[in-house]
């Protein structure tokens, strides 16, 4: 409990860590209409695709520097000594993450989803799909960034987004379904799959690069 | 079944590779053939160029 | 047992010497290979009755995103004999197996597109197993650049096997994906379990060319790790000896 209640006190005092990716997600919700030429119905069309990429550009920016500062400082190297277990506290860190950013994300994409689609029912089904899609990037642009630790998230994530290009398809395949009404619960079920595992894996993963970092 | 058939009478009927609906394929065969043939030629080149240059080094 | 038998013949100073002698039969007999059944495969075989002349692509571009894929397998293998035994070739040959891998997946995707535009009417398809092949070559390139941003050779060799073993769950989507979406592109041609969906007489050259141009890979592949060897190992007393 004492690593949670640390690792969100040392997010929540870093407003530009949290607050801003958030920001920049609002900006390019409100930057998606200037774009169209307003008429609600062509807005809606390609709604999705922007809410999809957005989700994925924030992340990308808000796992920027999710380890470089515990590595600058030196925390990390004492965790890795300590008997405490790393990857326990990279998947704390992460959820952690997700908490602060990706929940309100998704919950301010589902306004702007009722907004701009002038659907409410498709955007409840909208919501727990962007909570798992956006967990699912952060760990996976968490692995990226620690591989890249010292070498700017370009790398990072240069390496990682042709993984996540899949789940694109996958995303996109669900907005199908839920316009048609088809198998929505097996494309939720398929990516809460996908994070059950991602889950687990990607902490251990993390914390043998970060070994490797510090050797 | 005859294994070994010359698809083509002449050599510009080769080059040019005309279909039964009335296309002419060949630009299209010899342009990928070409291309292959020149990226397997350059990497050969290349690293043997590398080789020569990095065993140069060590003398 | 295992990790005897790796740590005595796997030394790239033996792996140097025989692949030195195995390298000009390799060479001469897959461009023999390769040559002749290009040359079966453009001339000899019959006009298909539905793509017409334009299929004889087929011979120059299944075998190079057949073996484009495979590389990645290759990769994915040596990486994880490197991660668990610490064999030092098997990392050399993963970095030496990306730029090659890279080259091929760019044959196949040219080739491709080439042959797109006379059989679909356009040489660029937004469908699944196009765009894993794309991703596929931009993981080539990631991998390559990953491996050179670092200035530690050893980091540099961990993170880039563990990245190509995390980058392997690709493979499976890719061979997938013409079976779960639907797509332009004509499903495999040959598969192992199955009756081949071509008839036998395209179907010789094409194992020909397959066969050949895997000959020609690993040509390329034994360069290009000697490059590496030399590079990492430039320090070695037996590379002086050697040279």
């Amino acid at each position: 409990m004492n690593i949670f209640r640390f690792e969100f006190l040392k997010l929540s005092r870093k407003s530009r860590g949290w607050l801003g990716p958030i920001l920049v997600f609002v900006l390019i919700m409100i930057a998606y209409p200037l774009t169209v030429e307003v008429s609600n119905l062509e807005l809606g069309q390609s709604f999705f695709s922007v809410l999809w990429i957005a989700t994925l550009l924030v992340m990308m920016l808000a796992t920027e520097d999710i380890f470089l500062e515990d590595y600058n400082d030196g925390s990390l190297e004492q965790l890795s000594i300590s008997d405490g277990n790393l990857s326990f506290v990279i998947a704390v860190k992460i959820f952690i993450y997700w908490m602060l950013i990706g929940i309100p994300i998704s919950i301010i994409g589902f306004l702007f989803c009722i907004g701009i689609t002038n659907s409410s029912q498709n955007s409840i089904y909208v919501l727990p799909i962007i909570l798992v899609a956006s967990y699912i990037f952060i760990n996976v642009f968490s692995f990226g960034n620690a591989l890249s630790l010292t070498k700017g998230s370009v790398l990072g994530t240069l390496v990682t987004l042709p993984l996540l290009l899949p789940l694109l398809i996958v995303l996109g395949k669900v907005i199908v379904a839920i316009n048609f009404g088809l198998n929505y619960f097996g494309f939720l079920l398929l990516l809460l799959g996908i994070l059950s595992i991602i889950i687990f894996i990607v902490p251990m993963i993390i914390s043998y690069i970060i070994r490797a970092h510090l050797e | 079944m005859i294994m070994f058939n010359f698809a083509f009478n002449s050599f510009s009927e080769a080059i040019l590779m005309e279909s039964q609906n009335g296309q002419s394929h060949g630009i299209y065969v010899w342009s990928v053939l070409l291309i292959v043939f020149l990226c397997i030629f350059m990497t050969f080149f290349f690293y043997k160029n590398k080789i020569k240059k990095i065993t140069k080094k060590f003398k | 047992m295992i990790k005897k038998f790796i740590h005595q013949f796997a030394s790239p100073k033996t792996y140097m010497f025989q692949v030195n002698r195995a390298y000009p039969y390799i060479f001469y007999f897959s461009v023999i290979i390769y040559s002749l059944s290009v040359f079966w495969g453009l001339f000899l075989t019959p006009e298909d009755f539905v793509q017409g002349n334009s299929y004889r692509i087929i011979y120059l571009h299944v075998p190079a995103s057949f073996i484009s894929q495979s590389l990645y397998l290759a990769m994915a293998i040596a990486s994880a004999v490197y991660l668990i035994w610490k064999v030092k070739l098997s990392v050399y040959l993963v970095r030496s197996i990306a730029p090659i891998g890279a080259i091929t997946t760019f044959i196949a995707l040219i080739s491709g597109s080439i042959w797109g535009i006379p059989t679909w009417g356009t040489w660029w398809v937004w469908d699944a197993r196009i765009v894993s092949t794309l991703i596929l070559f931009i993981m080539y390139l990631g991998l390559i650049s990953l491996h050179d941003s670092f200035n530690n050779f050893e980091k540099a060799d961990k993170f880039l096997s563990i990245l190509v073993i995390v980058g392997s769950v690709n493979i499976p989507i890719i061979k997938m994906s013409v079976e779960w979406w639907s797509t332009l592109h004509q499903p495999a041609s040959i598969t192992l379990s199955e009756k081949p969906a071509i008839d036998l007489v395209m179907l010789y050259p094409l194992f020909g060319s397959i066969i050949g141009f895997a000959g020609i890979v690993t040509c390329l592949v034994i360069l290009s790790s000697k490059f590496q060897i030399f590079r990492r190992e430039k320090n070695k007393s037996w590379v002086n000896d050697y040279v």
